[in-house]
Parts: C-alpha cells; structure tokens; sequence
C-alpha cells in the first residue's frame, strides 16, 4: 500500500518546504491536486478524470516546464483500485514531480498520454497489458511484451499467480521405464 | 690404364695407356620378329634395391584383401569413424544468443578461451550450421522461433542447453511466460549447468559433445 | 499486409519516381546477427530505402518485476544483475540505493567510494562491448570485437577477483558491500587502467579517423534535441543531441559532486556522434576512477554497524535514478512495511531509447536501419525485463 498520512487533511499540515509544491499548486489550480512529501520528489494525486489536463498544464507552464517523461507505471492495490503513476522532469530546471492517480477496479481506464509525452506511448502499452487498465484514445494499443495468444491474463496483478515448477526432465514423457 | 711411377726419374708420369672399354661398334641389332617376344629392358644403373620387388607381378592369395596385397601402402577405416570424426572437429554453432549467456558464449569464442582451436566457427544461418546452443531463457513468445530454427537445420545436428535457464528455466521458472526448458520443444544432447556458465564450462560441453559423436556412430550409421 | 500501388514521394536515391512499385515488408530477426539479442523489426521498404520500421519487442520478457515482489531484498540483487547483464554494478547499485533511501540506511563512505569505482568500471567495459558490436554492425567484422574482449578481459577478472562471478557480480548490499575488497584492491585496478588506456587509444586509432567509419556513420541516424527529449531517450544517445542531461550532475548521488569530469556533449545527433559521446565517456570515466582511487580510504566499514538480519523498510515509495551506461536506469519501489517490494518496477534506459528507432531511420537505406539500432546500444534483457 501507498503513503496515505491518514492524519494530513490539508496540505498545510504536511511539511513542504523544501519541495516545488507552490509552484504547482499554482498551474494545477483549478484541477483537484492533493500533496504528499515522498522520500526523493513531491507526489501529487490528482483524480482520473483530470490528470491529462494537469499533466498537459506541468508541461506547457513555462517556470515548471517538465517536458521529460521519466517513467509511466502502476500499481496494483487490491481493493482500493490502482494507482497510475507518471514520473516528471524537467531538462531546463531540473525538478522532478511524481503523478499518481488511483483508478476503481470496476473501470480501470484513464485518458491517454501520448498527447502530452510521446514517451508514454510504449510505457501505456506495458502498462495495460500487465494490469488491464485501458488508456483511452491510445493510437496503438497492440501488447508490446506478451504473446499475441496471451492476452487474457494480466501477469502483474496480485491476484494472478506465479507458475509452478513443472515435473522433472523425463518424467511421463512417455519414455520407457528403468524396468522393462 | 695403370699409372706407374717411374722409380728411375722419380716423377708419376701420366702414362697415357688408354685401353679401350669394350663398346661395340654398332649398336646391338634387334632382328625384327613377327612373332611378338619380350622386350629386352636393359638394366638402369643405380637402380635402388628395394624397388625390383615392387616391379614384379604380384601374386594373389586367395581370402586376403585385394588391395592390402596389391597397395600395402593403403590403410582401411571405419566410414562410420572417418565421418564421426569428422563430424566432431568442425561443429559449426549457430549463433543464437538470447539473453546473459550469450555474452559467455562470445566471450568463449573470443582469443582468450577460443574454440576456433577445436574448429567450431559460430556461424549465423541455420542452414549450414550443426550444433544450436540455446543460450539464454526461452519465453513462450519465442518458442516458437526456436522450433522453427531447429526444423531448418539439416542432419546432423545437436543441441546444447546452456545455462540454468535453457535447461528448466532458471531463476525465471516461476514466471508463467517462460518455457521451463528448451527440452519440452526441440531435444537436447548436452545441458550446461551455470548461471552463466562459465567460458571453460562451455567448451567442457564440447568435449562432451565431440564424445558423444564417437560414441553414437554405431547407432546411428554413417 | 500493406500494398500500395502507387508511389509516396521520392525518397533518397529513387532517380525515376515515376515507376510504379510495390513496398516489401523485410523481417528482421528475432534471430539475426545484428539484432543484440531476440529483437525484431519488420522494415518497410521501397527498393532499399526504409518507409517505416515496426519494432516488436518482449521475445526475453521473463518477468522480473513480478518475480521481485515474491523475493526479499537481497534475493532481488540477482535479478537486478540479470536486467542489466553488461552493466551489472550500476542495476544493482539503484536497486540498493532505493531500499537503502526507504530503509533510511546510512552507507560507510569508503563503501560508496569502492562502489563508485566499480560502477565506473563497468561503465567501461560496457562501452567496450559497445564498441565491438557497432563496429560488427558497421562492417568492420571481426578486429574491434576482438580487441573489446581483450580489454573486457581484464576488466572481468579484475571483477572476479572483487565479487566472484564474471558478469551477475551480486555484490553490493543494502547498507554497502557483501564482503571487503582484496587487499591489493587498487594496485590492481591501477594495473588494469593502464591497460585500459591502451585499449581505449587502439580503438580510437581503429574507429574514430577511420575513413570508411565516418563516410558510414555521418549523417545518418539524425533525431533532434526535442524529439528526443520528447521520447524520453537518456544516456549518450540523447547527449549526442546536445541534450545534457546527465543523473550523476543533475542529482549527484554517492560522491560525484566531489569528483571534477566533463559530460561529452555534441550537437550533431548522428549515430557518430553517438559513438563519439560513448568514446569520450571512456576517458571521463578513467579520470573518475583515477580520482576516486586517490580520494579512498584505505581502511574502514564497508557495513553499518547494526544491520538487521531481516530487512524490513517502512511503508514508502522512492523512485530512485542512476546513470546506467546507456541511459538513466531507475528503480520505483513501493513497500507496504515487509522484507519484500510491494511493486518493483524498473524503468530502463533501453525501452525508452527504442521508441525513437522509426524516428531515427525512416527515410535511411537499410544499411544504415541496422547502424541505427547498433548505436542506440540496447540490452533486450533491460527492454524487456
């Protein structure tokens, strides 16, 4: 399970000073933006329905300018859903940003980021087929590193499970026994 | 001629005497014969001794090899055996790294552990290749590559399984998108045991392999 | 299956655009000589000059992430190890950084420094097998592969005189090192660097003035500053485009701040450049390692003081970036409070890189497609885990 600091309420509380969180309360405004210190980069969640909206805002303002997708990735948390997260930075001012949004597990879509990063055209597609989760409006939503007859299972999710460890070499190969 | 020194002038005059050799003074006349007759074959001078044997009509003794008796110089083999060993000294891999011991595998054909020594030559087509080492982790994804290269190789040829993931799938087995062993698709005549393993475990499996060569010849025919 | 009649505009070197042709779909791998691994690329062609490429990867897709998440955090050190078979030191060092930065767990400074050296090392033997494989794929078939192994060599048994194995090290720990370095430590990697010199002036000797390299190489391959940035390419491929994004300047981590070396930049964006940025990190990372030889301490912790037998971190995330030969390798952990990784992913260089390859050689004959995929210096283990 994530960080949730189930006693911050309002941002004022957390503590950050140190972080860029005036900055992009400023350009996120308008779009519903919850902070939280993380051990490297501030983490903001923002709801699905409007992620591509802040995400598009953090790159085209230009004190921010986060014009590099580092990372786009998620995470599967059982019953509370899943979380996307899209890890940002900034070639010109070296910032980083972390962007999480949680996803219900009875619709796992959210609008896709190609239109803002070019980047996260591979990441989306890894990312569906490893969790399900349907980036809407992707223009190529082939799977990337499955099988093309696979594609009925999605390996990273908790409830799938790992494989067991096959018989042994030789055994019911239909070879012939020791004894005849 | 003798050449007699003079004991009353003390000097070795050069007593020209010349006896002549006896030559004829025609050469000898063959009388033409209608009859067909043995020609006289003169005798050349410094002929080495030992060759009038060989020159001589051989006699056959019935139940010995013909040519033992008539080329003693000729030595009789197996074909199996010319062909195994022949087979077992010029392996020709083909080039199939997929993962972390390919770059062992190419390691060992490099100048520091080479294999060009034992005539193995990595070569990239399937179709003139002998021996396919699967090198790396087979997915299920890819498994059916793998098939479709053993089919195109033409016989002879001969398998070995490199590393832990190629035999049963290595530290990956667990993961439902592996094949646990290149085994369960193409057969295998030598497994080398590592993770990678090392370049003198690779070429150990050669040497096993060039033994299995010799050793399967009986069975499996020229 | 694409079959279109009738001709797209005229690309390089078509003199007669007015015949009608048909464009041949060429399989390329995934077994081939030239693809670095079980990679496949299906090429479009018109005659010999490359329309459109359509990578398709996941052919060594062994699912290390998932198997993380079963594993405690010291298991995990092999698979990181095997993402990244050329670069080994540098997929484990991010991966024990994140579990040290969530652990809160403080490295012993003369730890940090040999692994510094160590991951400088390996910098270099990487490039070295760059620089064997390129010049595979350029042409030059045999002699630069040789002589990368040569050097490879050295570095590897200097490697398993330190860790044991020659390539999957599994050496580093959380909180530093498994076990102390030899004692005669850096007369060897003394011994071996000069060596290494030699090696990296043959190859500069063989490679960069070569006339056929150049004529080959130049020109070819172009991607500009923002289109790469855009595809969020790191490493040398990107820096080759004037980019300088660089993790040890940018966020130093270890002592890099401490140590005086240049980021090679250069503005041409061709595959020359590409290797040229490659060959000048090779001196940059002789200096590094000169250095930190002088800056280590001879004696002292390689382990904190009380390291708990099992490792627990507290719940967190940490996404946690290093520069890895051929870009910036990150971890992105996420604990929920155990002795293993809730989700481990890895976010590799290679994958990122990849993206940018139609890009790159669309428009290039095919020769050139094949040099293009040759200098992004992709690792099919990293791209697809």
């Amino acid at each position: 399970m994530t960080n949730e600091n189930t006693e911050a309420a309002a941002p004022e509380e957390l503590d950050l000073s140190g972080t860029i969180w005036a900055e992009v309360d400023r350009v996120l405004s308008g779009v519903t933006a919850r902070p939280e210190p993380g051990a490297l980069d501030l983490i903001v969640h923002i709801p699905p329905d409007e992620v591509i909206m802040g995400l598009r805002r953090l790159k085209t303002d230009e004190a921010l300018d986060f014009n590099y997708l580092r990372s786009l990735t998620a995470v599967d948390l059982e019953e509370d859903g899943m979380d996307v997260v899209y890890h940002l930075f900034s070639t010109n001012t070296k910032q980083n940003l972390t962007v999480k949004t949680r996803l219900d597990n009875d619709n796992l879509a959210v609008d896709t980021a190609t239109t803002v990063w070019r980047a996260a055209n591979w990441l989306e597609r890894e990312t569906a087929e490893m969790f399900g989760i349907r980036f809407n409006g992707h223009p190529d939503p082939r799977t990337l590193l499955m099988p093309e007859d696979m594609t009925d299972t999605f390996p990273l999710r908790k409830a799938h499970p790992l494989a067991e460890i096959e018989i042994l070499q030789g055994e019911g190969m239909g070879y012939p026994e020791e004894g005849e | 001629m003798a050449v007699t020194p003079d004991t009353e002038t003390g000097a070795t005059g050069a007593v020209a005497t010349t006896d002549a050799p006896d030559i004829p003074s025609s050469p000898p006349v063959v009388e033409p014969d209608l009859e067909p007759v043995q020609p006289n074959i003169p005798v050349v001078p410094g002929e080495h001794p030992n060759e009038a044997p060989r020159l001589t009509p051989v006699e056959l003794v019935p139940g010995k090899a013909l040519y033992k008796q008539a080329l003693p110089g000729v030595m009789q083999v197996p074909l199996d055996l010319v062909l195994a060993a022949s087979r077992k000294s010029s392996l020709w891999p083909m080039t199939f790294g997929l993962a972390c011991c390919a770059i062992e595998m190419i390691g060992t054909y490099m100048a520091h552990y080479d294999l060009d020594r034992f005539g193995i030559v990595p070569w990239p087509s399937p179709r003139q290749s002998d021996v396919m080492i699967v090198a790396g982790t087979v997915t299920k994804k890819m498994a059916p590559a793998v098939k479709l290269l053993y089919e195109q190789m033409p016989n002879p040829k001969w398998v070995i399984s490199m590393g832990a993931c190629a035999t049963n799938g290595g530290p990956y087995t667990r993961y439902d998108r592996v094949l646990q062993g290149v085994d369960k698709i193409i057969p295998v005549d030598v497994y080398v045991p590592g993770c990678p393993p090392r370049p003198e475990a690779l070429i150990d499996s050669f040497i096993a392999l060039q033994e299995i060569i010799m050793e399967e010849r009986k069975t499996t025919g020229a | 299956m694409v079959a279109t009649p009738e001709v797209g505009p005229p690309g390089v070197g078509h003199p007669e655009a007015e015949f009608q042709t048909q464009d041949l779909l060429l399989n390329v791998g995934p077994q081939h000589p030239s693809t670095h691994g079980v990679f496949r690329m299906v090429l479009q062609v018109d005659g010999e000059v490359v329309r459109d490429v359509i990578p398709y990867i996941g052919y060594l897709h062994r699912g290390a992430e998932k198997l993380c998440e079963t594993m405690d955090y010291r298991q995990g050190i092999g698979f990181m190890d095997r993402t990244e078979y050329l670069a080994a030191f540098n997929a484990e060092l991010s991966y024990v950084m994140a579990v040290e930065k969530l652990a809160e767990i403080e490295v012993p400074e003369r730890a940090q420094w040999i692994r510094m050296i160590l991951c400088e090392m390996n910098r270099l033997s990487s490039h070295f097998m760059f620089m064997g494989a390129f010049g595979i794929d350029v042409g030059v078939f045999a002699t630069p592969f040789i002589y990368a192994w040569k050097e490879r060599e050295q570095l590897i048994d200097l490697f398993e005189e330190v860790s044991g194995d020659r390539m999957m090290y599994a050496y580093f720990r959380p909180g530093g090192l498994a076990w102390d370095v030899p004692a005669n430590f850096k007369q060897r990697v003394r011994e071996v660097l000069e060596s290494t010199k030699v090696g990296i002036k043959d190859f500069d000797g063989l490679l960069t003035t070569n006339e056929i390299f150049r004529a080959r190489t130049q020109g070819v391959g172009y991607i500009s500053a923002e289109d790469a940035i855009d595809w969020g390419m790191s490493g040398p491929s990107i820096r080759a485009s004037g980019v300088n994004i660089d993790v040890r300047k940018d966020e130093p981590y270890m002592f890099y701040d401490q140590i005086d070396f240049n980021v090679p930049t250069r503005t041409e964006g061709d595959v020359y450049a590409r290797y040229a940025c490659r060959m000048d990190e090779m001196w940059e990372s002789v200096r590094i390692i000169e250095q930190c030889l002088e800056k280590m301490p001879d004696y002292g912790p390689i382990m904190p003081e009380k390291m708990p037998r099992m490792l627990r971190t507290p719940p967190g995330e940490v996404y946690l970036r290093t520069e890895a030969p051929r870009g910036e390798y990150g971890i992105y952990l996420v604990s929920e409070g155990g002795n293993r990784p809730y989700r481990l992913k890895v976010r590799s260089a290679c994958l990122s890189n990849l993206q940018a390859l139609k890009d790159m050689s669309v428009g290039h004959y095919m020769a050139d497609a094949i040099i293009v995929l040759g200098s992004i210096d992709i690792v099919l283990s990293e791209v697809d885990r």
